[in-house]
């Protein structure tokens, strides 16, 4: 067993390793999240932190090595394996990638239309409602993305990815493109799921200033390989220059 | 070169067979559906007419010159209705289709691609394929032979508005003329051959935008391949499809 791997987690990578077109993206990475466990993972950009995220939900598959979610190995599911596992995720893009051909509502009903076919439009209309209210966007619901700031098409993308009450949410870089203020708004409503609905979660972020404020472990991915996975404090701990330039903070 | 044409066709007839295959697999995304027949039927409708109505008037205009010289300027309005029936009606309203609707679809799937929104559509547990391809490919298999329809009738109407002007002929007339001796099979297989080319435009313009991974540049190069190969494809299985016509229906050979 390598460095971050634990048994019985709710996330675990084993031995996970990814290429395009012949460049090695992820080298044998191991770690795991437990069940309610907030994971920050930190690197430079094209470290493979997007793709650890993609393969987590299985919009990209393993090359070699095991990837598990909830105990089910995300590369050995068919489709209707994949639906039940990605029902308990919920995902927040970089870019929110809310469907600009629909509302906020209609964004956010979606999945529940799809996914809860005995749910009366009446109690759609109330959980979006509700979910909407919960990030700050209750009045913002009949809007076209476009015409959102990028912090609340963030929070619209937040709404939808916890409109299904996933037991994992995976973000990816919830502050880019976002001033201190509005990412600190961001962070705050992480911190909220967190708390409120014990969430696992998987961060995948350049912020150390948010991410030390949400995490409770950090995985530095570095050249594709994990350099560090650990408690922030283990990791402050360590005496090595390289891990300190990605978790030190920087304001 | 060839291996990579070849290649290509043989992704695309992957990709139309998964899209007719999982036409008949529930769940049926019904309220997606009517938004992709309201915008692909109802959005093409006044484009597709307007042709129609302009080509009708045209084409009586030339036919009139030329049938004027053999004193068969009264054969102008059954001359009209089979060359819309026949020809002109569905190959222009496909083409229409592939001009507004396949470099439409082409560009919306690419950018959903380069922006993840379909990505996102499949971390929500919903598959993509089915609720932005198959969608698609229903609506225009059965929205064009609906729109050739209006194009038919829109140019018979645009063949009577010029012969009404140049020579006062009635209504009723042109009409009666215009419909003398043309048969259902006339009418009916060139007519239903129009839901294979709507099938063909969506899978091509489908595979284009669905299947793209160049950002920005993918949306480009999309838009602009769903309207050439699907106008291509077009043509090229006009000429099939009027064979089998004809061979299934020999009395339209003669």
């Amino acid at each position: 067993m390598t460095e971050g791997q634990a048994g019985g987690a709710t996330i675990a990578f084993e031995q996970v390793e990814k290429g395009f077109d012949g460049r090695k993206i992820l080298d044998k990475v191991s770690f795991s999240v437990a069940q309610g466990e907030a994971l920050c993972i930190l690197g430079r950009s094209g470290t493979g932190k997007s793709v650890t995220l993609k393969l987590m939900i299985g919009l990209l598959m393993a090359d070699a090595g095991k990837v598990l979610v909830t105990g089910e190995d995300m590369s050995a599911l068919n489709e209707d394996g994949l639906v039940k596992v990605r029902r308990k995720m919920g995902y927040l893009f970089q870019s929110a990638a809310l469907f600009d051909s629909f509302t906020v509502n209609q964004n956010l009903a979606l999945p529940l239309h799809r996914l809860d076919r005995n749910k009366s439009p009446e109690e759609i209309e109330r959980v979006v409602e509700e979910t909407l209210g919960e990030v700050g966007l209750g009045k913002d619901g009949n809007k076209m993305p476009s015409a959102l700031s990028g912090g609340m098409q963030k929070r619209a993308g937040l709404a939808r990815a916890l409109v299904l009450q996933p037991e994992i949410l995976l973000v990816d870089e919830p502050a880019s493109g976002l001033d201190r203020i509005t990412a600190s708004e961001i962070d705050a409503l992480l911190m909220k799921v967190k708390t409120e609905r014990h969430t696992t979660m998987v961060i995948v972020t350049h912020d150390i200033h948010g991410a030390r404020k949400i995490a409770d472990k950090f995985a530095v991915l570095d050249q594709g390989r994990l350099l560090a996975f650990g408690t922030p404090q283990e990791l402050d701990s360590r005496n090595d220059n390289r891990l300190q330039q990605f978790i030190a903070e920087r304001c | 070169m060839l291996k990579s044409l070849f290649d290509s066709i043989g992704q695309v007839a992957l990709f139309g067979a998964k899209a007719l295959r999982d036409a008949w697999v529930p769940p049926f995304e019904g309220e997606y559906l009517l938004m992709q027949f309201y915008e692909i039927g109802v959005g093409s409708f006044f484009l597709v007419v307007a042709s129609g109505l302009a080509l009708g008037v045209v084409m009586t205009l030339h036919t009139r010159s030329t049938l004027v010289q053999f004193g068969a300027t009264a054969e102008i309005p059954v001359f009209q209705s089979l060359a819309f029936f026949n020809e002109i009606g569905p190959l222009v309203a496909a083409l229409l289709m592939a001009g507004r609707v396949g470099a439409g679809i082409g560009a919306q799937l690419a950018n959903m691609r380069a922006t993840e929104q379909i990505d996102a559509i499949e971390t929500l547990s919903i598959d993509s394929f089915k609720l932005l391809v198959v969608t698609r490919v229903i609506a225009c298999t059965v929205m064009l032979p609906l729109l050739t329809m209006f194009m038919d009738a829109a140019g018979i109407f645009g063949g009577f508005l010029s012969e009404h002007v140049w020579s006062h002929l009635s209504w009723r007339l042109y009409m009666q003329r215009a419909f003398d001796g043309v048969a259902l099979a006339d009418f009916l297989p060139p007519t239903l051959k129009t839901a294979v080319f709507g099938y063909l435009i969506a899978v091509i313009s489908c595979f284009y935008g669905y299947t793209t991974n160049e950002g920005s540049d993918g949306v480009r190069k999309a838009a602009t391949n769903s309207v050439v190969v699907s106008s291509l494809v077009i043509i090229l299985a006009d000429v099939i499809l009027v064979k089998c016509i004809f061979f299934l229906f020999p009395e339209q050979a003669i």
